[in-house]
Formats: structure tokens, sequence, C-alpha cells
């Protein structure tokens, strides 16, 4: 028996690291996909030494208001990226909202990714309980993401922890179907049926054969997830449900340059972009990550 | 088709009562007493206590879903606590202009996503191809606010091409299609590019077919080849898209009619959880949900009408 046990196991191990080096160069050599995870590197990192990089406090008002950005007429080094309608300077503050977007954004699709690929993947494991744990799938799936963030903010009243639960809660369904396909694939590959005859248990069956060769392309698929997640919560955040002030949010600051928008368009329109950028990198770099490893999960 | 169908509204039932349940669950959730709020800050606790009455508010929280599930099959979603008119009259004026701005921004966005789609599929690795899958990532990355606020900043503010501001009346008077133009055109920007990336990858898909191959064979041009044997079954799963993205759909909607003071259903929506008007929210909420389950009805309606195969079974 311990004999056997590793000969099963090296079938389900064994050629993760070259794949995986193969894997990042590929990425790397794809211009297109090299330059979107370098952008989001560059964000993670402004957003993550926000306090640190910040020029100026991005709560505090200044007399500097609707200054334009410094490549416009009476634009000034002080103010790189202009100051909003309050004189707030906007680039400390796109980088304190870069902060609080990419967090929503992240524990969304964390929280929402754990929870959802344990029950897909539950479900592609113990096969008699699976047509009742999809069928409730289904009935979620189509449970429209919006509504549900209307709702909770609706009873919890505007502010970023129901957008977060309400993110999370719409990401659960879709993971736990793609994480079900995934494993259902999985559980059909003979080192399964070798694992069992050697004797593991359940926990180690699910844990070390099954989790561990669907973890990568539940990641995918979560990070496809990404993109959407923070157009939607920053479009709620937008609405004046989401994020509430003094707290900079990418897209609150958008609502809050509309006022300006015939003055001053950069108040609105860089934090936009902001997020613009930020989605379409993290759209191209999940695009690429998908077709490298996987693709047969190409749409 | 009918089986289909009814197996589809038996599905939506429990997501109507789910949705029910939740909104009402989650409205006793709510801090702050909505007698007061009606009452306003004068009133006296006598005062207070009789619209608690009058609302039901002092019943069970079971008891008031049951009454609440009872008024509403009786058409009764409760007053709005802020305008003091019913749900259902707010709702009644709201639910035509969201209807419209959803027709017309379909009405533009999925023929062009075809046209889009196909056309980069039949060109399939040229500069054309390139330029329309960019442009159909760039289009699934804007924020749907930003494309509002561009819209009203130049088609709206700098050339004055098209107002931003209301809706202008039925969309048969110039004045209602003139208002219409710039929601339609923001809403429907963020439907091209799924629809082109759908249409271009089923297309080429069913060119692979052997059917596509012996119309060629035959001598079929290249376009009859194109819009006969590909479109038309590559079509299907476009249809399916548009039922798998209402819901994006009604959140651009909420976005689109906020930014552009479209008296729609979403901007009802929003309006309502800001003052914390929950009967006219849950009201709101109830109707997008209910759009929600319509659109997917009317698309597996359609679905059943292409694919032969579906009518069948």
């Amino acid at each position: 028996m311990s004999l056997a046990e590793p000969a099963a196991g090296a079938l389900a191990e064994d050629a993760a690291p070259p794949a995986r080096r193969r894997l990042w160069l590929r990425l790397l050599t794809d211009p297109g996909a090299a330059l979107a995870l370098l952008i989001l590197l560059v964000v993670v990192l402004g957003a993550v030494f926000a306090p640190l990089l910040a020029p100026h406090d991005p709560y505090a008002a200044s007399r500097a208001v609707m200054q334009p950005p410094v490549w416009a007429d009476r634009g000034d080094w002080t103010h790189i990226l202009g100051a909003d309608g309050q004189g707030r300077d906007i680039l400390s503050r796109a980088l304190y909202g870069a902060r609080l977007t990419l967090l929503i954004g992240v524990v969304s699709v964390a929280l929402g990714g754990v929870v959802g690929s344990a029950i897909g993947l539950l479900s592609a494991f113990y096969s008699r309980i699976d047509p009742y744990i999809m069928r409730v799938v289904d009935m979620l799936l189509s449970f429209p993401a919006i509504l549900l963030g209307l709702a909770l903010v609706a009873a919890l009243g505007p502010g970023a922890t129901p957008v977060i639960i309400a993110l999370a809660i719409a990401t659960v369904p879709d993971c736990a179907r793609i994480a079900r396909s995934i494993g259902v694939g999985v559980m059909a590959q003979e080192f399964m049926e070798a694992g069992r005859a050697v004797g593991l248990s359940d926990w180690a069956l699910f844990r070390r054969y099954l989790l561990r060769n669907c973890i990568s392309s539940i990641m995918i698929f979560m990070s496809l997830r990404f993109g959407q997640v923070i157009l939607l919560g920053s479009a709620l955040s937008f609405l004046g449900l989401g994020a509430r002030p003094p707290a900079a949010e990418l897209g609150m600051m958008a609502a809050q340059g509309r006022d300006f928008l015939l003055f001053a368009p950069h108040i609105a329109v860089i934090p936009s972009a902001m997020i613009f950028v930020i989605v379409l990198a993290a759209n191209v770099a999940g695009d690429a990550l998908r077709d490298a490893l996987d693709p047969r999960l190409r749409a | 088709m009918i089986a289909q169908l009814a197996n589809r509204i038996a599905l939506s039932i429990p997501v109507l009562l789910g949705v029910l349940a939740l909104g009402f669950a989650l409205l006793q959730l709510v801090p702050g007493d909505p007698a007061i709020v009606l009452a306003g800050p004068t009133a006296t606790e006598e005062v207070v206590q009789a619209i608690r009455v009058e609302m039901g508010l002092d019943k069970s929280v079971p008891h008031q879903f049951v009454l609440y599930l009872g008024r509403l099959l009786e058409g009764d979603l409760g007053r709005s606590l802020i305008s003091n008119k019913t749900v259902a009259s707010e709702l009644g004026a709201a639910i035509g202009p969201t209807a419209e701005l959803m027709v017309a921004c379909l009405a533009w966005s999925i023929p062009l996503g075809i046209l889009l789609g196909t056309v980069a599929a039949s060109l399939r690795g040229g500069v054309i191809d390139r330029l329309v899958m960019a442009f159909s990532v760039a289009g699934v990355s804007l924020p749907i606010f930003f494309i509002c606020l561009l819209m009203i900043q130049y088609l709206g503010v700098e050339w004055r091409l098209f107002p931003f501001l209301g809706r202008g009346g039925p969309l048969w008077t110039a004045e209602g299609l003139d208002h219409i133009v710039l929601p339609a055109l923001s809403l429907g920007l963020i439907f091209v590019g799924p629809v082109a990336r759908m249409t271009r990858s089923s297309v080429l898909e069913v060119l692979k077919l052997d059917h596509v191959r012996t119309a060629r064979a035959k001598g079929l041009s290249e376009t009859a080849v194109l819009v006969r044997h590909g479109l038309r079954n590559a079509l299907i799963p476009v249809v399916t898209l548009v039922g798998l993205q209402a819901g994006y759909l009604l959140g651009g909607a909420v976005v689109t009619e906020s930014v552009f003071s479209w008296p729609g259903v979403g901007r009802l929506a929003v309006g309502a959880i800001l003052s914390s008007d929950f009967p006219l929210a849950q009201g709101a909420i109830l109707t997008l949900a209910m759009a929600f389950i319509v659109i997917n009805l009317i698309v597996d309606a359609a679905y059943a009408a292409l694919d032969p195969r579906v009518r069948g079974a």
C-alpha cells in the first residue's frame, strides 16, 4: 500500500513544475498579456503602497479647486493629475481609490470563489448529492448580481460591506458551476480510482487529488471574473450605493466629477479611465492565462 | 417547445418567491421605523402608532410577509414613503420607459454585433478581425458610467447633437426619438462587444462543418455560404448569450437611467434605496427581477424558434 500510493500520487502531481514554467514563458512572450500583467502589477503596487506614494493627503481640501492636470493649461506639478471640486489631489485620491476598488474586487472574488469552488467540488466528488446542489445553484444563477446588490444595499444601507457581500454571493453559483464541471473531468481520471484503490480517505482524495488538479483552472476562471466584479462594484459606488465618502473609491470619484463635467472633465475622466485600464488589463491577462493553460475553456 | 417553456416557468417560480422572501426579509433588518419616517419628525406617538397599525407593522414578521404576498396578488404594492403615491402607479409609469430603452439598445447593438462578428470570422486573422476583437475586449472593460459621461460630454454638450436629460415623450415623436439616442447608444455599446465575440466564435465553429463544405463544393459564392449556412446556424449561441447577459443588461440600464435621468425602473430603484423608501425599493427590485425572468422566457422561445432540435424535444 505504501508503495502504491506515491505511484498514484505521481500521476496526479508530477506534471506541474515544467508546465508552470512553460505557462509563464508563454504569457511573458505574448506582448499583450505581458503588458497587461505589468499594468496590473503597477496598479497593485501603487494601491498597496498608496500611503507612501501619495503626494498629498487624499482627504484634505485645498485652494486648487478644479485645477487641471499638469499637461493641460494652468496645470502644475503640485497636483500632477489635477485637483477635484474640493481641491483634493486627484493622484493621491486615485491611489487610495484604486486601493478600495481592488480590495472590493479581490475580497468578493476570493470569498465567492472559495465558497463556490467548495460547493462545486463537493458536488463533483459526491455524485449522489450532485443533482440537488446543482438545482439550487441553477436557481441562484438565475438571480442577477445587480439585483442582489440593490436588495442588500436597500437592507443594509449603502457601503462597501454590502457591496462585497452581494458580489461574493453573486460569484458563488458561477464558480460552483465551473468548479463542478472541472471537478467531474478530474473525477473520471484513473488516478482517482487508483487513490481510492490504495485506501485513501475521502478527505485525502478530495484535498490531494481533486482539489490540487482543479485549483489552477478554477483560479483562471476567477481571474476572468475579477474584471466584471470590479465593474459592478464601481458602478454601485458610482450610484452612491457602494463606498461612502470621505473614503476614496474610483467609481465614487467619477460620480463626484459628474457635476464638473463641463468645466473640469478630468475629475470624472481620470478615475473612470483608471477603472477601464484595470479591468482591461485583468480581462486581457485572464484571457491569455486561459488560452495558455486550458484552451478547452475558450468561449 | 411548450414543455420547455413550462419547465422554464416552473423553474422561475422558486426564483421569484426567493426574490420576494429575500427582499422582504432584508427589509425587516433595516434600522429605523418606516412609520416614524412617514409620520415625520413632529408627529405624536399616537399618530405613529396609528400609521404602524395601518401599515401592518405591528404584526409578526411571517404574518407581514403573508400579508405582503396577499396584497401583491391584488396588485397592491403599498405606498411610497416619500411621495405617498401607490408603488404600483409609480412602477406603472416607469416600466414603459425602461422597456423602451432596452428595446432601443438591443435594436442597434445586436445587429451591429452580429455584423462585426461575421465580418471578423470571414476575415479571420486579418486586420479587421483583430480590430473587432480588440474593440470587443475594450467594450466589456469599459465602465458603463464612463460611456454615459463621455456621450454627455461630447455628443451632448460639446457638439450639441442630442439632448441628454430625461425622456422627451413616446418613441414615435421626434422629441422622444431625440432623447433616447444617447441612453440607447451608451447602453448598447457594452453589448456590441460580447455579441460580436460570440458571433465570431460560433460562425468559425459552423464554418468547419460538413454542410458548409458541401455548399462551397456546389459552387455557392462565399457570401452566400457565410450568410445562408454560417450565420443562420451561428445565431443560436448568440440568442443564448442575450439571455445569459440579461442581468448585465439590467445592471447597465440601472446606471444608464440614473445618469441620463431616464424615468425608468432602475432610476426609481436607486432613488428609493438612497432615500430609504422601502416599499418603492422592494417594488422596483421585484419589477427588475420580473423583467429578468421575462427576458429569459423570450430568449427560450426565440431559441426554440431558431433551433428545430429544441422544438422537437
